[in-house]
């Protein structure tokens, strides 16, 4: 009650409004936006939970009937979810290097460019990110062609065989991480560039004078420093990687050639709307939320304690 | 200069060229196959030696893409709206006051970006249908309505808006919502145009939620007409190509115009 005392004086210049209608003011205009995400969102996840405990084949007269764990059960013994698991972290592994390694790489080795040329390859370099998926996906489909694509034909030119880069099941998941990667490579650099030159020049001065050499500088004073968005980037390649694979995977080879390329993503939009099995889709759903959850609390807390931060 | 200051200057620039290729040639290789004639598609030249435009008619033939791409323009403009409003009114209350919930409020916004699509996409489809929005431009943007980003980047930037100005406005006798439109919004123009232009590229790039919403070809967006066009006419590479480019010019005239904007957008609100 001691609010409503310490309000009123607070309240006296405005036009008064009722105290009740008041405290409601802020959800008024709350409301629109959590409405969304709770109609949209939250509320789906429950559901999504409940309807994994249920067979159903999302037909509209069809009664979903109550199987208990059995969908769990099921996922888990069966070598489908095994092989997503796998192939999911093989797309996370494979992205890194293009989303963090050598960007990172590039935007060190580049950071003594100055003048108009930077900004020119600032703009090119970001081309790829606001290309939309499925675009990059077409274009790459056709640079890649076994038979016509430019690839193997330049392939070809220097005396190698052409490459089945969406048919080989040893090769498909790799053409599925590059293309993913392809759209990253530029704007990670651009992150790592940023973070760079908002370093300090006087830390690095100073270590100059003190005699220390470029790579002591680097690895005692810039990389530290770009601890925080080293970490970031990683943290979203993990959190993300296999979610931006899934558009490549179902526009080019869906999931083959032999479940080659499909990964946990995949797997719950081929249970869902081609064997329409709502049930094991929304119980891999449930599955891949929880693991994807503890990771990404692991990642946070994991970044408060090691990321430096120049005070 | 010294010389090793000049080969590492050089090698720089060597190292961005390639970078700068590779991100460019592939959107290149699109645009010049797109003015290919058919005898010439498989040519390794870089450029058609007799180009045309013959793909691009041939495309407007096959599919209505004019239309297509008018739905795609009304769908993300329509979602950028939404997002930017109900990050406005969300963001404002969370900065404005102090108030049980706000902190849970908070959160739940926050949060949602952890939920991945694909974990939803069978109760919405499931929503979506009872709704009736099946197949409709309405039924792409109200699940949209409201981004978790969106949110939190005007969070952040109201957060920085000077406090004096609101309490004064307030004892000038402005009501919460009149200072919100007529004190906060007009200095709040650099991260309006930031999100605004971040919510149109990737309402434009939307994939998944059009795949499973859109049934009819006359009813789509432009990224599921091209899915569309490459299960039909999947080895037509000249069409194919003309359809990408008409696809990605209004993005690429965005980002011709707003190049600094653009990137710098990205750059702060993260990736997704």
């Amino acid at each position: 009650m001691t609010d409503t005392v310490l309000a009123v004086p607070h309240a006296v210049p405005r036009r008064a409004l009722p105290f009740r209608l008041r405290a409601a003011e802020p959800w008024l205009y709350l409301v629109p936006a959590l409405a969304v995400l709770v109609i949209w969102t939250y509320v789906p996840l429950l559901k999504a939970f409940e309807l994994s405990f249920y067979q159903w084949n999302m037909l509209p007269r069809s009664q979903p009937r109550y199987v208990g764990f059995d969908n769990y059960a099921n996922l888990l013994t069966l070598p489908d979810m095994r092989r997503a698991v796998v192939n999911t972290v093989l797309y996370t592994l494979g992205l890194l290097p293009l989303s963090v390694g050598v960007p990172l790489a590039v935007a060190l080795l580049t950071a003594s460019l100055k003048g108009p040329m930077r900004n020119v390859y600032r703009a090119l370099i970001f081309v790829p990110m606001i290309v939309a998926p499925i675009v990059a996906a077409i274009v790459w489909r056709w640079l890649l062609n076994e038979d016509h694509g430019l690839v193997n034909a330049w392939l070809r030119g220097l005396g190698f065989d052409a490459v089945g880069f969406l048919r080989d099941p040893q090769v498909a998941l790799w053409t599925l991480v590059w293309i993913t990667g392809w759209k990253l490579i530029g704007f990670s650099t651009l992150l790592f560039a940023a973070a760079d030159s908002a370093i300090s020049p006087s830390y690095v001065e100073a270590a100059r004078m003190d005699g220390a050499r470029p790579w002591q500088i680097l690895r005692d004073i810039r990389l530290p420093l770009l601890s925080p968005t080293i970490l970031l980037l990683t943290m979203m390649t993990i959190l993300f990687g296999a979610q931006w694979s899934f558009v490549y995977i179902n526009a080019l080879t869906g999931g083959g050639p032999l479940g080659s390329t499909t990964n946990v993503y995949y797997l719950m939009w081929e249970y869902g709307f081609m064997t329409m099995s709502a049930g094991w889709s929304t119980a891999a759903g449930v599955l891949v939320f929880l693991v994807f959850g503890f990771i990404a609390l692991a990642c946070l807390a994991l970044m408060k304690r090691l990321a430096v931060y120049d005070e | 200069m010294t010389n090793n200051d000049r080969l590492t200057r050089l090698s720089a620039h060597a190292v961005m060229v390639a970078l700068s290729a590779l991100a460019l040639f592939p959107v290149y290789w699109m645009v010049q196959t797109s003015f290919r004639p058919p005898n010439e598609i498989f040519s390794t030249s870089f450029w058609p030696s007799a180009p045309t435009l013959d793909n691009y008619r041939d495309v407007m033939a096959a599919m209505p893409i004019l239309a297509i791409l008018w739905n795609t323009f009304v769908m993300a403009t329509a979602t950028t709206l939404a997002q930017v409003a109900t990050g406005l009114l969300a963001a404002w209350a969370l900065v404005r006051w102090r108030f049980p919930g706000g902190r849970l409020a908070h959160s739940l916004i926050a949060l949602s970006w952890l939920v991945p699509f694909q974990v939803v996409m069978i109760p919405n489809y499931v929503l979506a249908t009872k709704l009736g929005l099946l197949d409709s431009l309405a039924g792409l943007v109200i699940p949209n309505a409201a981004a978790a980003f969106a949110v939190l980047v005007l969070y952040n930037a109201m957060r920085g808006f000077p406090r004096e100005v609101v309490e004064a406005a307030r004892m000038d006798g402005a009501g919460s919502l009149r200072t919100l439109l007529e004190v906060v919004i007009p200095n709040l123009r650099a991260p309006l145009a930031s999100i605004a232009i971040l919510c149109f590229i990737s309402a434009w790039n939307d994939y998944f939620w059009p795949l499973l919403l859109i049934r009819k070809i006359e009813n789509s967006v432009v990224q599921i007409g091209l899915q569309f066009f490459m299960t039909q006419e999947g080895n037509d590479w000249g069409l194919l190509m003309a359809a990408a480019t008409l696809a990605s010019l209004p993005i690429l005239g965005i980002y011709l115009a707003l190049q600094r904007q653009v990137v710098e957008s990205f750059m702060k609100s993260g990736i997704r």
